[in-house]
């Protein structure tokens, strides 16, 4: 086991080295000047002389290779460098972003879980009721709907129609909802789905058979016995999400101007703002290569046979 | 399989539900929703009325990091915020008047400023000849933009005047330079955190900003212009349109600027509760023909059939059709541009050897006529390209277009365009020399197009060392001329500057054709 | 039993013929398009659902109904086309991987690894901006990730028919190395990866759409679903048809592939 995080952990790493390089390499390769994006932010035409000083004090002529050593560096020693939008320091801005979208990822997992676990237990208790028809249609529809198209959808019939939620709120505990709500509805779909596969497999299992005979009430059953065993694989499945969690709120932040990280890289994109770009991949590649390895390590766990 | 047959139907009544509900009270609704904000505006009225509530809150398209004033486009932010003021604003018609300074005058290559007597800082401090060399000095050591004003000699006379020796050349602009809201006055001395709490003259104060979010001021009790009417102002930052028509409507905010057309038709139609102010702005959408590239005839062709006001029209009141790149209000606005003629058009090609191919596109040698439309889709020039398309297909000019995420690196910077689109600001200090030196001059940024006139250059560096602003402007309409004639450019539009308010609300700066002014100490709420 | 699996192909078959009419419908979408997409009318700007526009129009006056016409085509065929190719990638990548191991299977796993957290935007905006505009840019940003999940699916399942006795057979009479790969492996790997295929198509339209949403797909006037959602969004309040038909359009189609996917999957599950 320590042998085997060892050799994930210098995986995470050459990872790392290989992804920050070839994202350098895309933006040096993308058309479009930092220096110039933010002279002319306002709409007003650069001159040539300006334009020119401007990429010599942020440091644009340097070769391709000078600039990506010396981003490196920096990086060996925790430093991410200043941004290329405004000279404010990248880290700040990182761990803001990060922190917001995590409170957002984290209530639309709470949201979706809180709906569909029990809708996932009971229609797979009550296989082919109506009851169990209904939460299949809706499962799948959720499933099929598309986060951004969500998104426009709530916005029009709770600020507009209903007029329930302020448009002032950006970052606020009422302007969670609406976003958490996109991001939700989609998940809470395939939660229900998988909740409901893994529930039916655990009813079919021989205790079940065996406690029922021993007259255990079908209701402790389900909670002592079927969802515990049936939360570790739930578990897994939540791990999962979290990733592409974290990289899917990118347009519903944008959406909902939702101060998180995905926004953040979506206006330094827009910007050329490579150091906080560059700050992004790195952490967006840690998650997700963890995440990929906790989730193994999970797998192992829970299912001894594998 | 009864059974899923009947939840489907069930789930299917529900979204039937859902979506007759939606549509069928349209109209009702709509109106509902109108009344219910009303109440809810009334609500928050009766509720400020209360607290003796005398904040203005509007929103903010952009929201920036700092407050410091000299640096990047900050001080556009703090001018709006009114927090800080130049030596010199702009009115109505985009001249220069007086503001921290009284007056300043060029005799050839010698500037002489008279500074206001009593103008103080927000603290107190006093204003003086020092104070504004050093800010000017900063502004030239931090800004790029404004780097050409070190370079020139400044000198305190007393403690309210200032002569500037701009060296050999002589520079007319400074007056227009210094009303730039970047050169806004901060008093370094005070100042302890410039991105944060700047010291300044205007008529409001910081109290609370947050950066790149909402900022928060309140009247400065010791305005060296008088008393300031409101009791401060909330600035949200609401990039885009949609939420800014909401909260006007549900009374979350009592104006803003920039109104977008969508937002504009639902004010218009209540024109009770919402006034609505418009002035054309200075933000132009032009495009630029590939002189080397294009035949003569073709450009002609293309300048006679791009129709303005149609395009205007779907534009719907946010842009209006623009003849020359100038709003309509300045002297340097004269030149004239001959109507929209499809037949002579198509007369100009025919003459030139084009024919009509069994498809109705134009040919000559065999060559279609097929033009590559540039754009970037910002600023509306995404319609634009569609529109403008369109109307050259009706006279048998077929086109494609691109679409580019950044125009200046791709093709502002490869010239690889047949008819490019741009959009910038046409004036930024009521002068038309700034927008002639990036577009028409030899070697200009974005003179891409192959534009190259002897005529026309003499003049503009004539225009370089004017000072006298009728002849400027005379010297201006002259040069603009010439590049219309030559069907080197087409300029489509002109943003209007729209600002909506609820009744009562007045001073937001409605009525100036810059973006950067905001608040001030005449706003009333 | 056989009762059951009736049951099942019929919903196979069902799901089969909404997916086919849907195809039909984009394909022909050119000739039933009651108006021309493309043509705008300063005169129709944003007019409700009529008898001549049944879904209203947008804000250059173009027909709705006609633009959700033909942008099933674009949406439809993108999708087609991008998952054809991650699909022949990655089949062709698990397959060497599993058959022959070793230090490519290690360095083609990371390389998956390493796409699977690349962002998506960066490499669409690069795209878009190194090899010009439109659905190009963002078909390549979605199969950067897309492959890796059909060759990780053929890796596994080489791996567990690696060493069946007509496999090892073969190879004892000297067959080479590619074509055992093709005559004995790929047909038996192909139908899950297939199925997998057809359970991806939901999930790349909405991906397609995403980024079209965000003004990283197709070039205007070019209709696309995402892209008019997009459009029209600044002006919901308006004019809601010209994002709610849309929007209906894209989950009424991401509903059939999804529903085909799962049909196929539960009949092939009944099968064995």
């Amino acid at each position: 086991m320590k042998k085997q995080i060892i050799k994930r952990i210098i995986e995470l790493i050459i990872i790392l080295i290989v992804l920050s390089f070839l994202t350098f390499l895309l933006m040096y390769l993308a058309p479009g000047d930092p220096a110039e994006k933010r002279l002319s932010s306002q709409g007003v035409a650069v001159t040539k002389e300006v334009l020119q000083a401007e990429q010599e004090r942020m440091g644009l002529l340097r070769p391709f290779f000078v600039r990506y050593g010396e981003w490196f560096t920096g990086i060996l020693r925790g430093d991410f460098g200043v941004s290329f939008k405004d000279d404010m320091p990248v880290s700040p801005k990182l761990v803001s972003g990060l922190k917001n979208t995590s409170i957002l990822a984290l209530a639309s997992l709470i949201l979706s879980l809180l709906v569909s676990v029990p809708l996932g237990i009971l229609s797979a208790v009550k296989q082919n009721s109506i009851l169990d028809h209904i939460v299949r249609i809706l499962s799948f529809i959720g499933n099929a709907l598309p986060n951004f198209l969500i998104s426009v959808l709530l916005m029009y019939f709770f600020c507009i129609r209903l007029n329930l939620f302020p448009v002032v709120a950006t970052g606020s505990v009422q302007g969670l909802c609406l976003p958490a709500l996109s991001l939700a509805i989609p998940m809470a779909g395939r939660f229900t789905r998988q909740i409901r596969t893994e529930t039916m497999e655990q009813l079919r299992q021989d205790y079940v058979t065996g406690l029922r005979v021993r007259g255990v009430r079908e209701k402790d059953i389900l909670i002592h016995n079927v969802f515990r065993n049936a939360s570790g694989h739930i578990f897994t499945i939540v791990a999962l999400q979290i990733g592409i969690l974290m990289g899917g709120s990118v347009v519903i932040e944008t959406i909902f101007r939702w101060p998180g990280i995905g926004k953040l890289v979506m206006d330094s994109i827009n910007a050329r703002d490579y150091p906080t770009i560059m700050g992004f991949v790195l952490i967006m590649g840690t998650i997700y290569v963890i995440i990929n390895f906790l989730s193994d390590v999970l797998y192992h766990v829970l299912d001894p046979r594998v | 399989m009864k059974k899923r047959l009947t939840a489907f139907l069930l789930v299917i009544c529900m979204f039937a539900a859902v979506f007759t509900a939606c549509g069928s009270n349209q109209e009702e609704n709509t109106a509902a929703t109108g009344s219910s904000s009303a109440a809810s505006a009334d609500s928050q009225k009766a509720k400020g009325n209360e607290e003796g509530d005398n904040v203005l809150k509007t929103a903010a398209s952009f929201a920036y990091p700092s407050l410091d004033v000299h640096k990047e486009y900050y001080g556009w932010y703090t001018s709006i915020y009114g927090l800080s003021e130049a030596l010199f604003k702009f009115d109505e018609s985009a001249t220069a008047v007086d503001c921290l300074a009284e007056d300043a005058e060029a005799d050839g290559t010698k500037w002489t400023i008279t500074l206001k007597d009593g103008v103080t800082f927000s603290n107190g401090d006093p204003l003086t000849a020092d104070v504004v060399i050093q800010n000017i000095q900063r502004l030239a050591e931090v800004n790029e933009r404004f780097s050409y004003l070190g370079d020139f000699t400044w000198t305190a006379e007393d403690d309210l005047t200032i002569t500037v020796d701009t060296g050999a050349d002589v520079y007319p602009m400074l007056k227009n330079d210094l009303a730039s809201p970047e050169a806004g006055m901060i008093d370094l001395d005070a100042t302890k955190d410039f991105d944060k709490d700047p010291v300044c003259t205007g008529p409001f104060v910081i109290t609370e900003f947050n950066p790149e979010g909402d900022v928060t001021v309140a009247r400065n009790e010791n305005y060296w212009g008088g008393d300031v009417k409101l009791d401060g102002a909330v600035f949200y930052y609401m990039q885009e349109d949609d939420p800014k028509l909401l909260a006007m409507q549900s009374g979350e905010i009592d104006c803003y600027n920039s109104v977008s057309s969508g937002a504009l038709e639902v004010y218009e139609k209540e024109p009770d509760k919402y006034h609505v102010e418009s002035v054309a702005g200075t933000r132009l959408q032009y495009y630029i023909l590939n002189e080397n590239r294009l035949d003569d005839s073709v450009r002609a062709a293309i300048n006679l059939t791009v129709d303005k006001e149609a395009i205007a029209e779907y534009l719907k009141g946010t842009v209006s059709a623009a003849t020359s790149p100038y709003p309509a209000s300045t002297a340097y606005s004269n030149i004239t541009i001959p109507a929209v003629d499809a037949e002579q058009a198509k007369k100009l090609l025919e003459d030139d050897g084009y024919t009509l191919g069994q498809d109705g596109i134009y040919e000559k040698d065999g060559n279609k006529l097929k033009l590559n439309i540039c754009y970037y889709a910002a600023r509306s020039l995404d319609t634009l390209a569609v529109l403008i398309q369109e109307q050259l297909k009706a006279i048998g000019i077929d086109s494609y277009l691109t679409v580019e995420e950044d125009p200046d690196s791709t093709y502002i910077a490869t010239a690889d365009f047949d008819l490019a689109l741009y959009c910038m600001i046409s004036d930024k200090c009521g002068d038309p020399q700034y927008f002639i030196d990036s577009t028409l001059a030899d070697g200009a940024y974005y003179n891409v197009g192959g534009f190259k006139n002897d005529e026309c250059q003499a003049m503009i560096e004539q225009l370089r060392v004017e000072v006298d602003p009728d002849k400027r402007a005379e010297l201006a309409n002259q040069i603009i001329q010439i590049a219309v004639d030559d069907n080197a450019f087409g300029y489509v539009g002109l943003f209007n500057h729209t600002t909506v308010m609820k009744p009562g609300v007045s001073g937001f700066a409605e009525k100036i054709p810059f973006d950067f002014y905001g608040v001030d100490a005449n706003t009333v709420k | 039993m056989d009762k059951k699996k009736k049951q099942l192909k019929r919903k196979v078959m069902i799901a089969a013929a909404c997916a086919g009419v849907l195809v039909v419908l984009a394909l022909l979408s050119g000739v039933i398009a009651p108006n021309d997409p493309y043509a705008t009318n300063a005169a129709l700007i944003r007019k409700g659902p009529s008898a001549a526009y049944l879904f209203g129009t947008d804000n250059l006056g173009r027909c709705v109904l006609s633009r959700v016409l033909v942008g099933a085509r674009t949406t439809i065929a993108a999708t087609f086309i991008l998952v054809a190719i991650s699909f022949v990638i990655g089949i062709l990548v698990g397959m060497l991987c599993g058959f022959y191991g070793g230090i490519v299977d290690e360095v083609m796993m990371r390389i998956a690894d390493l796409m699977l957290a690349f962002p998506q935007m960066v490499v669409a905006i690069a795209v878009a901006g190194i090899l010009g505009g439109g659905l190009g840019g963002a078909m390549i940003a979605l199969g950067i990730t897309m492959w890796t999940s059909f060759a990780r699916l053929a890796r596994s399942h080489t791996l567990s028919i690696k060493n069946e006795p007509y496999i090892q057979a073969a190879r004892l009479l000297g067959k080479s190395g590619p074509r055992i790969l093709l005559i004995h492996i790929m047909p038996n790997i192909l139908e899950p990866v297939l199925i997998n295929a057809l359970t991806q198509i939901g999930t790349t339209m909405i991906g397609i759409s995403g980024l079209s949403f965000l003004g990283l797909g197709v070039v205007a006037p070019q209709a696309e679903w995402g892209s008019m959602i997009n459009e029209a969004r600044a002006y919901i309040q308006i004019a809601p048809w010209a994002v709610l038909f849309p929007a209906a359009a894209t989950v009424i189609t991401i509903i059939v592939f999804n529903y085909l996917g799962d049909a196929v999957m539960e009949y092939r599950k009944a099968d064995q």
